[in-house]
């Protein structure tokens, strides 16, 4: 890796006046998990970092609120995440996907913030979270402002975010008769990156389901909600014939890219299987 | 003094030491110009634990982690406390748990947390916590047995 300038702001107003918006050399750094396989790689080659890791306890925090929801901080870290017992209760599906999320070690540094920030499609909470309707909140040099995950996830490593713009804060609105799962497909070593990524989120009724959320990931660009396959769940019980007619609407309208872990058609068959499973694994944690 | 480089003090094994690191350099890098060569770079990109480092309380992968992040801080690495073996080495010793031996101490560092955070993990909860440690001799089946024995050692209190 090459020299570099490093700077240890205190807070986040300082951590912003620290960036400039017209050299992208210079970046925030938070865990570093994926700023140094890229710096490694020669990817990247910063010409300063703003360490994040000065902000303080506060600026990782966990808090549950009163209306059933949780707010995490941009810095908390995967463990404290997976430790959380507010997380566990509010959202499990989230301690459930940190089991297989890389190792120990990772997931001790990486942060919630950098971890959605870095836009890589592989990643696994991003669908959890657009699947769970969570928000991010950044503070910027002009604004603050809210975005949903689709409106953060532009591209393929690509947010909505202003060079300037940070994310402080995540929020998880209540999951109160909810239930989420997240499955995933590696189809060459175990600790590949994923060929596929399902996220469901359903709300019942007795055996109407409200609301439904379907979120593919992996095999697309970027984490994208399925809005036409979820609609056709909504207001329904589920049948063989509409979960089949669900999973065909997704095969259509999920834009599945073909590359080195599989073609574009294959990916099709694995959604198939996979969003249906998901639907089935969801369903079945509503019966309480 | 350059804006590319600063003193950073760390407490190494319990020794403060001052050193001038690049901020690019990676704690690995700065362990093995000290002469500490438990820990090695091996994949470089966190996967395969040979680097396990412990600062302050938090296991990390040395490669991955910027040298300047550990000032002021507490690191330990499996030099430390070299006079006698714990629980966990004898355990591998005892077990076969290594052939060639470059990936043990990166497990020894990850074993010892382990057994910190649970005193009686299952063969599974072993495997998972061990996912991120590869051994390139393959004697996964050996440290397995070397982590229960070390753990059943542990919890007989002596
Ligand atoms: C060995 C290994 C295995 C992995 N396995 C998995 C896996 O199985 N599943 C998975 O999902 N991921 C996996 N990952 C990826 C890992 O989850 C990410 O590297 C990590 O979450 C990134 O978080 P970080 O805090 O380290 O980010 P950093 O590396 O610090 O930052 C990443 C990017 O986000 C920017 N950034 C950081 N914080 C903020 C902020 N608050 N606001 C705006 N921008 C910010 C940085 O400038 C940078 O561009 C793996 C990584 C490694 C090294
Ligand atoms: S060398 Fe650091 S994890 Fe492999
Ligand atoms: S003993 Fe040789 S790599 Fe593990």
């Amino acid at each position: 890796m090459k020299a570099f300038e490093w700077e240890q702001p205190r807070d986040w107003g300082e951590a912003i006046s620290m960036l400039d918006p017209r050299d992208l050399t210079v970046r925030v750094m938070a865990g570093g998990t994926a700023l140094m396989l890229m710096m490694k790689s020669g990817v990247f080659q910063p010409t300063r970092l703003i360490s994040l890791q000065g902000l303080g306890q506060e600026a990782g925090a966990i808090v549950q609120e009163a209306q059933g929801g949780i707010r995490i901080g941009a810095l908390c870290s995967l463990t404290a995440l997976g430790q959380s017992s507010a997380v566990a209760t509010t959202a499990p599906v989230i301690i459930r996907t940190l089991k297989t999320l890389s190792n120990v070690r990772v997931r001790n540094v990486a942060t919630l913030g950098g971890h959605l920030a870095h836009a890589d499609p592989h990643m696994d909470l991003p669908p959890v979270m657009m699947a769970l309707g969570a928000t991010v909140k950044t503070v910027g040099a002009r604004s603050s402002r809210t975005l949903t995950m689709s409106e953060l996830y532009r591209g393929y490593y690509e947010t909505a975010l202003e060079p300037d713009e940070l994310i402080c804060e995540i929020v998880i609105p209540s999951q109160v008769g909810r239930s989420a799962v997240y499955l995933k497909c590696s189809t060459r070593a175990a600790d590949d990156w994923p060929t596929l990524g399902v996220a469901v989120n359903v709300k019942c009724d007795g055996d109407v389901i409200e609301k439904a959320r379907i979120v593919v990931s992996a095999a697309t660009e970027k984490p994208i909600e399925l809005v036409a396959a979820q609609t056709l769940l909504e207001g329904h019980s589920i049948s063989p014939s509409r979960l089949n007619d669900c999973a065909e609407l997704a095969l259509a309208q999920a834009p599945l890219v073909s590359d080195a872990r599989g073609t574009a058609s294959y990916k099709k068959e694995l959604l198939r299987v996979y969003l249906k499973r998901a639907i089935q694994i969801a369903l079945k944690g509503t019966i309480s | 003094m350059s804006q590319t480089e600063r003193t950073i003090e760390i407490f190494l094994n319990d020794k403060p030491i001052r050193v001038t690191v690049g901020h690019h350099q990676t704690l690995i890098e700065v362990l093995q110009a000290q002469g500490l060569t438990g820990a090695r770079e091996s994949c470089a990109q966190g996967l395969c634990g040979c680097c396990t480092l412990k600062v302050n309380e938090t296991l990390v992968s040395g490669c991955l982690f910027l040298a300047v992040l550990a000032d002021g801080q507490r690191v330990q690495t499996i030099e430390a406390n070299e006079q006698a073996l714990d629980e966990v080495q004898q355990a591998f010793i005892e077990c076969g748990a290594f052939q060639c031996g470059y990936c043990t101490p990166g497990f020894i560092m990850m074993v010892r947390a382990l057994l910190d955070e649970n005193p009686d993990p299952s063969d599974e909860d072993i495997g998972h916590y061990l996912s991120g440690n590869l051994c390139r001799c393959a004697t996964y089946p050996e440290i397995i047995k070397a982590v229960q024995r070390a753990a059943s050692v542990r919890r007989v209190p002596s």
